[in-house]
């Protein structure tokens, strides 16, 4: 007994051992089913041991692909799924008793669980046997990712009617997984990151124990199954010990709030997807060290260390990645599990009192935090306030500001901006991935066919039966299962739910915010703005918005900040808008620039509708449009014959830069017009 | 008594006046641009748009009613408006709003961030709809000089102007000299009714609104709370029986934007409001008011000291011919 080493694993029986690896994601999915399909088998091929699975944003906001808003989507930021008969393809020839599946859905998450029950049902597979997750945090949602479809309160009602339904049914899934990740790509410091994902989990359970569904027992089975995904950034060091703050202050709510004995249910269980925010579109060689180092921050505490690891490619600040870029990244996990010895130590940093006090220290200030919401009338609460929200967008402006500034230093982008140009970017495809436009046709095809081989009545009778438990507040998860039985589609499960709930738009989180930002170039914008209000009798306005279904809105948020920072007055229009939204609010605002922000992969098919739109209304050559987000180089050239008169990209991070790019434009075209 | 000598108004305003007429939009929106310009070339078109109206009454026949809506941050009042317009809408096939919805501006920069927009995500291309974001160009008062302009025209064209305030509670006075009717709206038990007997802001509204009333209970207990407040007050006769269900008749209304509730008996109400008789004295008081920023308490003076006792009365002199002669006024005096 006294010869145990410190420095090495022990197990239960004493024997020396080393640690199993964490499960290796790749959040994949992409064109169609099949596609999605055959990427899966090679990915798990590929020693990948469990499956992430990315959905397109029609599929994740609830509607089908033949809908008018879902075309431009189909198959750019994951897989189209519209029926069972899609499920069924997207998982040939895998075993689902097998594999691990995790899925990033929230808003229409009951109705994937219930595909994939219906799948397993079909198959003959034991729902026992199931294990995975759906994502299914929409706190989050309503603060950074945008995929929510129902009202909080109603969105709270569908995590609760999975966490009773999964309970006995499924007991190895996780029905949610309470996200820290969005916020901290939508600006949070890892205090925020603590309080507000901890404040998520507390919300949910609370709902829970509020429904009473649950024995003692059960429910302590049932707070076991609250998993975490969580971001790791630069600052490894902090982010080891966010993840150690994070066990502990688990554990402790688990203890005092609900009362948990069983210590193997208040574990801090959790998954991670390494910081994509920090990634630069300049030198972006540079990214595949920034996701090393982040994985380290998730790996390198044993008490602290991740359960799940999925690493975003090198090029995502570029465009969507490629499988070889997938396929790097995956290489990076298996090098870090199986060629360093990382896995055969104990905890390295216990008993350090640099790591305690820094831990502490988060500590005490999420708590605060979380004391402040809660008392404030907790998580759902503070989303119909904006609270959070707010607190987001401040966060995310200073940061900016400290890039713009040079205070946070950030290699290849504020300091050592000159290089060698990449030949990683120099291959045919120019270093990034597109769907193929054509691909789309397959999915709606499958989905036409679907709808015409199935029996009509027996559809119509399952969605009749989903809208009356809807309305008698029953748990809707067995009625959401016979409706994927019966073929019935995404869209038309959402837009039943919809009738029932109704639908949400949570505050912006922009109003009334400012930045600390005083530099010689806001001086030089404001000179503009005031030469401009002279000439012309008024401020210059913006209409600011969001096109399509995707709701990654802090680029869109900071713009808003940084116009109104120099002077603009600014209609600030939010997400989820159509062509013709964005186009009548900029006519009726009498706009002098429209300024849209797409990240999805999908500007291409967006602008074309936006630019025949202002066409209808004889506003193409009046009002200039500039377009910011995750563009291609290549698509540039391209963007700008359909009339587009400039592109921001993340390598335009400096905002007095972008806001005097705008003046000048707007000036210009003031001048050709008079 | 000669008017002095007005423009002609230039043919492509008259053309955009003309399509602002059958609420094209984008004509309208140029034309509001124009009002609330604070150039003094654009004053000038304005005036003679003014007269052009002015002579063709039988063109421009409407006169709207105007309906302000004003209450503290938070009361939900553009998720009211946005329903409350859908609701017209439905219940009358011919009836025009216009919306003009009004946040704050930027202490530091000017700029602004108008944000009530998001919030009418609904009636994407209605045509009788039509919705301006305005700042408050940091005008205590709450409703601006851009409001007032933006009205003076919107009053020929629509049939309801909806105005939605700053909603910053202490300086929301002005709202009723523009308005026919003005609705404060608050949050169910917020404690707001206290806070606004201090500040006065009581005394202003028509008719109030409790908004975000979902459920039953809060609509029921608000509305005794606010009833009681009221009655210690004497602010308004209270009429009906102690009933929350007949509040409507004490001017008071429950809403939900939410859960769709009270929002029928509102749009009822509101579409039997007369429009305003008196719109003159709404000028003139945003004259004096516009005076006083200008020249303070020195140029009010000198109106009110005026030997010309008509100036202010004169129902036939528009308002750009007031203003240059209480400027003339206030020059001679400077000089």
């Amino acid at each position: 007994m006294s010869d145990k080493k410190p420095h090495i694993i022990y197990d239960q029986e004493g024997q020396a051992g080393k640690d199993r690896p964490w499960i290796f994601r790749t959040y994949a999915g992409h064109t169609n089913v099949r596609a999605s399909n055959e990427l899966y088998r090679s990915n798990l091929a590929k020693g990948q041991t469990g499956l992430s699975i990315a959905f397109d944003l029609a599929t994740q906001c609830g509607y089908s692909s033949d809908e008018d808003i879902a075309r431009p989507e189909i198959g750019k930021v994951g897989v189209p799924i519209n029926t069972l008969d899609d499920f069924a393809i997207l998982f040939d020839e895998m075993a689902m008793d097998e594999i691990n599946t995790s899925m990033t859905i929230n808003g229409t998450s009951m109705w994937l669980l219930s595909l994939y029950i219906a799948l397993a049902q079909e198959r003959g597979i034991e729902l026992a046997k199931l294990q995975g997750t759906t994502q299914n945090d929409l706190i989050k949602e309503f603060l950074a990712r945008g995929t929510y479809v129902f009202p909080p309160d109603q969105s709270i009602k569908l995590i609760v009617d999975m966490y009773e339904y999964c309970l006995n049914n499924i007991p190895k899934w996780n029905p949610s997984n309470v996200c820290s990740y969005h916020l901290q790509e939508a600006g949070a410091t890892p205090v925020q990151e603590l309080a507000y994902s901890l404040v998520t989990a507390i919300t949910v359970l609370d709902a829970i124990k509020e429904r009473n569904c649950f024995n003692e027992e059960e429910f302590e089975r049932c707070v076991g199954r609250v998993s975490f995904f969580v971001n790791a950034g630069m600052r490894f060091i902090e982010e080891m010990c966010k993840m150690r703050a994070f066990t502990e202050l688990w554990d402790e709510i688990c203890q005092e709030r609900y009362a948990v004995k069983n210590p193997k249910f208040r574990r801090f269980r959790y998954g991670v997807q390494v910081n994509s925010l920090g990634l630069t579109e300049e030198q972006p060689e540079n990214n595949a060290w920034r996701i090393l180092i982040e994985a380290l921050g998730v790996t390198l505490s044993r008490n602290a260390r991740c359960r799940a690891l999925q690493l975003p490619a090198w090029n995502e600040a570029l465009s969507l990645p490629r499988p070889w870029d997938q396929q790097w990244s995956l290489r990076l996990q298996q090098i870090l599990a199986y060629e360093t010895d990382l896995l055969e130590y104990p905890d390295l940093f216990d008993g350090s009192p640099v790591v305690q006090s820094k831990v502490d220290d988060l500590k005490a200030q999420a708590k605060e935090e979380i004391q402040k919401i809660l008392d404030a009338g907790g998580g759902v609460e503070a989303i119909k306030t904006g609270y959070m929200k707010s607190q987001l967008v401040i966060s995310q402006a200073e940061r900016m500001a400290k890039i713009n500034t040079g205070e946070q230093v950030v290699v290849g982008k504020n300091r050592w901006a000159e290089g060698i140009a990449s030949p990683l970017l120099s291959a045919a495809d120019g270093g990034v991935f597109k769907v193929d436009p054509e691909s789309a046709a397959d999915t709606l095809n499958a989905l036409h066919e679907t709808k015409a081989k199935r029996d009509e009545a027996k559809a119509q009778a399952c969605l009749k039966q989903l809208k009356d438990d809807a309305e008698a507040g029953k748990n809707l998860m067995e009625a959401s299962i016979a409706c994927a039985h019966a073929r019935v589609s995404t869209g038309e499960w959402a837009a039943t739910l919809r009738e029932v709930f109704g639908e949400y738009r949570p505050p912006t989180g922009v109003e009334g915010q400012t930045l600390s930002l005083e530099n010689d170039k806001l001086q030089t914008v404001r000179a503009k703005v005031k030469q401009f209000m002279e000439q012309y009798g008024h401020r210059p306005r913006i209409v600011v918005g969001k096109p399509g279904l995707d709701g990654h809105s802090n680029g869109a948020e900071m713009i808003s900040v940084a116009a109104r920072h120099a002077g603009f007055d600014v209609i600030y229009f939010g997400i989820r808008l159509s062509a013709v939204d964005i186009v009548q609010s900029a006519i009726e605002e009498d706009v002098d620039v429209i300024g849209i922000s797409l990240l999805s992969g999908s500007h291409n098919e967006i602008i074309d509708q936006l630019m025949a739109e202002l066409d209808k209304e004889g506003a193409r050559d009046a009002i200039p449009v500039i377009l910011g987000g995750i563009i291609p180089q290549s698509d540039i050239p391209n963007l700008e014959q359909k009339g587009i008169q400039r592109v921001f990209t993340p390598k335009d991070y400096d905002l007095m830069d972008i806001m005097n790019t705008i003046m000048d434009l707007i000036l210009n075209a003031k001048k050709t017009a008079a | 008594m000669s008017l002095p000598s007005r423009m002609p108004l230039e043919p492509a305003w008259l053309e955009k006046l003309t399509q602002a007429k059958a609420l094209k939009k984008w004509p309208l929106a140029k034309l509001i641009t124009l009002f609330e310009s604070q150039l003094p070339d654009n004053a000038c078109v304005r005036e003679a748009i003014h007269h052009y109206i002015a002579q063709h009454p039988q063109s421009f026949s409407k006169e709207a009613t105007i309906i302000g809506f004003t209450g503290t941050p938070g009361a939900g009042k553009s998720s009211l408006i946005a329903e409350l317009c859908r609701t017209i809408l439905q219940k009358s096939k011919t009836a025009t709003i216009a919306v003009l919805a009004i946040d704050p501006s930027s202490q530091v920069s000017g700029g602004s961030i108008l944000g009530d927009r998001t919030r009418m995500h609904y009636g994407k291309k209605e045509t009788r709809l039509y919705f301006r974001s305005q700042a408050s160009n940091l005008e205590l008062g709450g409703v601006t000089e851009a409001t007032f302009q933006a009205c003076r025209l919107l009053r020929h064209l629509f049939d309801f102007i909806i105005i939605e305030t700053v909603g910053i509670g202490q300086n929301e006075i002005d709202i009723q000299f523009m308005t026919d009717h003005t609705f404060l709206v608050m949050q169910p038990l917020a404690g707001d009714q206290i806070q606004f007997m201090k500040c006065g802001i009581m005394e202003i509204p028509d008719s109030f609104i409790v908004n975000k009333c979902d459920e039953e209970k809060l609509a029921r207990s608000s509305y005794h709370m606010l009833r009681s407040s009221l009655k210690q007050a004497r602010l308004v006769e209270l009429h009906a029986e102690d009933d929350y269900r007949q509040s409507a008749k004490d001017q008071i209304f429950l809403t939900s934007a939410v859960k769709n509730r009270g929002i029928e008996t509102l749009c009822d109400h509101i579409l039997q409001l007369p429009s305003k008789t008196h719109w003159h004295k709404t000028e003139d008081f945003y004259l004096q008011k516009s005076i006083q920023k200008r020249f303070g308490e020195f140029g009010l003076s000198l109106i009110s000291d005026n030997p010309d006792k008509e100036l202010l009365s004169s129902i036939t002199l528009s308002y750009e011919e007031k203003e240059r002669k209480v400027l003339q006024l206030i020059q001679s005096h400077i000089k």
